[in-house]
């Protein structure tokens, strides 16, 4: 398996990005998928602004699973931050992930993610807060 | 220190520069470049007479006579040959055959082939330490058994099966017994004038020899022919045509020679290294010893990791070569199959790491590779997310 200088890039960053994140203001939106059984689980933590339409103001995760998937988890608790709520959606963040060069193989990972983010959306509507 | 720090020895070895002198002179020297089967002039006589001089330091490694050596690209196709060649050969007798399910690919593939082509094979499962029970193949021979295949050192594991045992049912119940010697010829003391082994395997890029070059034992009185896998020439008695590589079998001798010289003192050194490693490594929480821990070959050391991803393991490692279960690290994009076998979860055979120490390696690099793993295995735990249903 070869891996692009971003995955070792970002996997290298990861330890720095490692959940939870530091009590702050704001609220705390929780999201997590995947089995390890299944060979990939992940977790994510994003901090909303107390004003929504500031976006995020920090993001950490944690993962169990290949530098492919953990230098993902990384690069988008980078890439989050002063984002809107909306940069969750797929065809969002997914962009930001192409300097990774994830194989087609390993899309199942990126599914894994998506369901995490996902639920970190889940999340923020079932805090009944309004959305942006 | 070089980095990365070399841990595959088992993978490969260096040549030693004894060996890359000899091959040199092969090349070029006018009394041992010629074709060994050009017996009409002096220079091809004096290349027969090279060849045969290391034929000879290769019998001498396992006690065996000159004769009972024949030459082969490699283990892969020392192992085809005695396969393929004993079943094919003897398919008349009976088309059954065994063998054991953690052999190398290069023993599996061919059985494989054999059982698509209408042989039956009866495949023996090791207890959970890697050891074959003797009664287990004692239970798996018929009437109508031809062969049995069973590898001296397991390559993934480092545990060494009783050949003398199990080939001494072999011998009783008529059936030939091939080894697979890979890992073992030129590390362990092996003396096949006492051993009931009809068949063996060896390569010489495992002993700091070259690769390219392997050889395979047939014994005189019990394997009288094999089927060839190749036809085109008389060498090698027409079992294994085509010229024979003057230097690479120089090379292969001056090896065996070597290491039959060094066994003792290597032996001692690398059990040295890999009990170090082992003392090191098994201060990491979650690292479990894969294979029997008492018989054991010394420069081979499996374990696994709990709790981390093989692959990401393997990643956070770049500082140490060595080898891995992990199935992005696999030819077949599977965990190792030697582990499965063993009753390992699928993800500790992925989390597995094969470590395997040489002549070259130091106590200095097996505390670097210690320190290494226990850093890459914490960072990933710290990683590692709680299970599903205990919160985010």
């Amino acid at each position: 398996m070869s891996y692009s200088p971003a995955v070792r890039h970002w996997f290298g960053r990861a330890a720095d990005l490692v959940a939870p994140l530091p009590p702050g203001p704001g609220l705390l939106l929780r999201g997590s998928a995947g089995r390890e059984e299944d060979g990939a689980r992940v977790a994510f933590e994003l901090r909303l602004a107390a004003d929504a339409r500031a976006g995020f103001s920090a993001a950490a995760f944690r993962a169990f699973g290949c530098p492919h998937v953990v230098a993902a988890c990384a690069l988008l608790c980078a890439w989050l931050p002063g984002r809107p709520p909306a940069a969750l959606a797929r065809g969002s963040w997914a962009d930001a992930l192409v300097p990774l060069e994830i194989p087609a193989g390993k899309s199942a990972s990126l599914m894994i993610i998506e369901d995490a983010l996902r639920k970190c959306l889940t999340d923020w509507d079932n805090s009944g807060l309004p959305s942006t | 220190m070089r980095l990365p720090v070399y841990l595959d020895y088992a993978a490969s070895t260096p040549v030693d520069p004894e060996v890359a002198a000899a091959m040199q002179e092969c090349l070029g020297d006018p009394a041992a470049f010629a074709n060994p089967s050009a017996s009409g002039h002096a220079p091809g006589r004096a290349a027969q007479a090279r060849v045969e001089q290391a034929r000879a330091e290769v019998a001498a490694l396992i006690g065996a006579r000159p004769g009972e050596v024949t030459w082969t690209s490699g283990a892969t196709e020392a192992n085809n040959l005695a396969i393929m060649g004993a079943a094919q050969f003897r398919a008349a007798r009976g088309r059954h055959l065994v063998t054991s399910l953690t052999e190398h690919a290069s023993v599996r593939e061919p059985f494989r082939q054999l059982e698509r082509s209408g042989f039956r094979v009866t495949w023996l499962r090791p207890g959970a330490g890697g050891l074959l029970d003797p009664a287990d193949l004692a239970a798996a021979l018929r009437p109508d058994t031809q062969l049995v295949s069973i590898m001296h050192v397991n390559n993934e594991t480092g545990v060494i099966q009783d050949i003398a045992a199990l080939g001494a049912l072999c011998r009783a119940h008529g059936a030939l017994f091939h080894v697979d010697a890979a890992q073992s010829a030129g590390r362990l003391p092996l003396d096949l004038a006492r051993l009931p082994v009809d068949l063996l395997t060896l390569s010489a890029h495992k002993i700091h020899g070259p690769k390219g070059v392997g050889a395979l034992y047939l014994d005189a009185a019990t394997v009288p022919w094999l089927a060839p896998l190749m036809y085109g020439g008389g060498q090698e008695r027409g079992l294994r045509p085509g010229t024979v590589a003057t230097h690479q079998v120089a090379g292969m001798g001056v090896a065996c020679r070597l290491a039959a010289a060094r066994m003792a003192a290597d032996a001692a050194w690398l059990r040295a290294l890999r009990d170090a490693l082992w003392d090191g490594l098994r201060g990491i929480p979650g690292v479990l010893l894969n294979g029997d821990a008492g018989r054991r070959a010394d420069h081979i050391l499996s374990v696994s990791v709990e709790g981390v991803c093989g692959e990401s393991l393997l990643f956070a490692l770049e500082e140490l070569a060595l080898s891995a279960g992990a199935a992005c690290s696999s030819d077949t994009g599977e965990p190792s199959h030697v582990l499965r076998s063993l009753g390992r979860s699928r993800l500790l055979a992925e989390s597995s790491l094969r470590f395997s120490v040489g002549r070259q390696t130091t106590l200095e690099e097996i505390a670097l590779a210690v320190a290494a793993v226990g850093r890459a295995v914490a960072d990933l735990r710290r990683m590692r997310p709680p299970a599903a249903g205990t919160g985010a």
